[in-house]
């Protein structure tokens, strides 16, 4: 089957590429567009290091063919920091020494962001079973879990108080910083 | 690899292309993971994705899931909760936004822990052939597989009555783990004694198992743990050694989870 022409709206610009069958939208990200934040570690479903936001949803990048997704929003970790600024959830994770090595952060922050985006007030249990489907060899996880409700708390603080970012605000003056998804509908819980 | 991924836009068209070798793609995730291994075999898919097989519809008791509906889309659904403990336990949130109903009918053992649930619920599938769409009882397919070139395209079921369905998985870890045992039951209680039971095992044969014989033994009996441990030892079992576990363990612990599920205890 000859390659095919394929149109993602990546971090909110519209991308395309040219796709062979066996393309994964990991490779397509890390190789065609260079964005090597999503990392290959398991390319089994298995460690979560490949995570990226699809129409909004976690998935496993390395389990998609890239072709079967021409036409989604794909978001990934090098879209959330608003130029050298970090969003609240990277901020957490550099304020709370949720990473070490690094190699599993930019899924582990696409897990965690994922969660805030539908639950803005996560229990721990809420986050751990966000961030199950994502390894992590080097922090023992305790960081990373007080890290996401930290990052939680803060945007709700930024939401009540009627600014966007309180974290990037205090860091930055409160220069008008962005925040997608504070003010969103929120859609509750799972179903338990 | 992967050398050609078809996107047909019905479930007519999916089905024609399976015609010319080439097989279901669900949400991928046990293909995908077969393909990225470097031994894996070359292979044609036909995605379902845009092929209109997404969805979810609840009328009366009857519920009716389209073959391509995600794992993650039944976890949003209020109406199906139900089969949250089922959904929720199988592999972490993104593989779920990923994988479909189908395709946890196809994977296997131990893997299969929505279809164990079906199964229990006596589900009955949609199947598209060459002789047009037929039904067919999800405990044959399960028990046969289907034939190459077709298609499921919807799994329907009557929803359960409060309280009458069971789900216990027992795996390594409380999250993202492969089935040690599973246990899916319907089951009615009326004035002490076994009802209706549906029995269905997972991680204790290389397919999953109707426990026909535990059935047997409940039917009529009170549900009490010494029933409950002879309905366990009323099946022949087969379990498997895997990275979970080792054979003589499932059989081992099966007891246990058997009165898990069922006794809460
Ligand atoms: C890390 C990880 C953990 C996992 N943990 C679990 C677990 O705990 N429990 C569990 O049950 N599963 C688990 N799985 C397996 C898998 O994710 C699920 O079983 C999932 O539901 C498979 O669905 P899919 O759509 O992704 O399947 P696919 O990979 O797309 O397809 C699987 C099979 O079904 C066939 N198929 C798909 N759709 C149709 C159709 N409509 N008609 C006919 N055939 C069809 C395909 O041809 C293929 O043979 C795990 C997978 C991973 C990667
Ligand atoms: S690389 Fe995708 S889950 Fe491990
Ligand atoms: S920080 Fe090293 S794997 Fe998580």
């Amino acid at each position: 089957m000859p390659s095919t022409i394929v149109t993602l709206k990546l971090n909110g610009t519209e991308r395309e590429l040219i796709a062979r069958p066996s393309t994964t939208l990991l490779s397509a990200l890390r190789d065609t567009f260079g964005l090597t934040g999503a990392k290959r570690g398991c390319a089994q479903g298995g460690c979560g290091s490949c995570t990226v936001l699809l129409d909004g949803r976690p998935a496993v990048s390395c389990l998609i063919p890239v072709v079967t997704v021409d036409g989604c929003a794909v978001e990934t970790v090098e879209g959330l920091a608003d130029g050298d600024r970090l969003d609240d959830v990277q901020q957490a994770f550099v304020d709370h020494f949720a990473t070490q090595c690094g190699f599993c952060t930019p899924g582990m922050i696409m897990s965690a962001t994922a969660l805030l985006n539908r639950e803005p007030a996560p229990t721990r249990q809420d986050v751990t079973e966000a961030i199950c489907g994502n390894v992590c060899r080097c922090t023992g996880y305790e960081p990373i879990v007080t890290a996401v409700l930290s990052a939680a708390e803060s945007r709700r603080d930024g939401a009540a108080e009627g600014r966007h970012d309180s974290a990037a605000e205090r860091r930055h003056d409160g220069a008008g910083e962005r925040h997608r998804d504070a003010a969103a509908p929120l859609s509750g819980k799972a179903a338990g | 690899m992967l050398i050609s991924v078809e996107m047909p836009d019905s479930a007519e068209a999916a089905h024609a292309s399976l015609q010319a070798g080439a097989v279901p793609l669900g949400g991928g995730t046990h293909l995908l993971t077969r393909m990225n291994d470097e031994a894996g075999p070359d292979l044609r898919v036909v995605s379902l994705r845009k092929a209109g097989l997404r969805g979810i519809d609840v009328d009366g008791d009857t519920v009716t899931l389209g073959a391509a509906t995600t794992l993650a889309d039944l976890e949003d659904d209020p109406r199906l909760g139900y089969l949250a403990g089922c959904v929720r336990s199988i592999a972490s949130p993104p593989v779920r936004t990923l994988a479909t109903v189908a395709g946890n009918l196809f994977v296997p053992q131990p893997y299969g822990d929505l279809a164990a649930a079906l199964l229990a619920l006596d589900a009955e599938l949609d199947v598209l052939g060459t002789a047009g769409l037929r039904r067919e009882r999800l405990e044959r397919v399960v028990a046969d597989g289907l034939p190459e070139g077709e298609l499921v395209t919807r799994i329907r079921f009557t929803a359960p009555a409060p309280g009458t369905f069971r789900f216990h998985k027992a795996s390594r870890r409380r999250l993202n783990s492969g089935s040690i045992v599973t246990v899916a039951a319907r089951l009615t209680v009326e004035d002490g004694l076994v009802g209706d039971v549906r029995l269905v095992l997972g991680g204790l044969s290389r397919r999953l198992l109707r426990a026909a014989g535990a059935e047997r033994v409940l039917r009529g009996a009170p549900l009490t743990a010494e029933v409950v441990a002879e309905a366990a030892g009323a099946d022949v079992i087969e379990p498997f050694d895997d990275a979970y576990a080792s054979a003589w363990y499932r059989a081992r612990v099966y007891p246990v989870h058997l009165r898990r599920a069922l006794l809460g205890a």
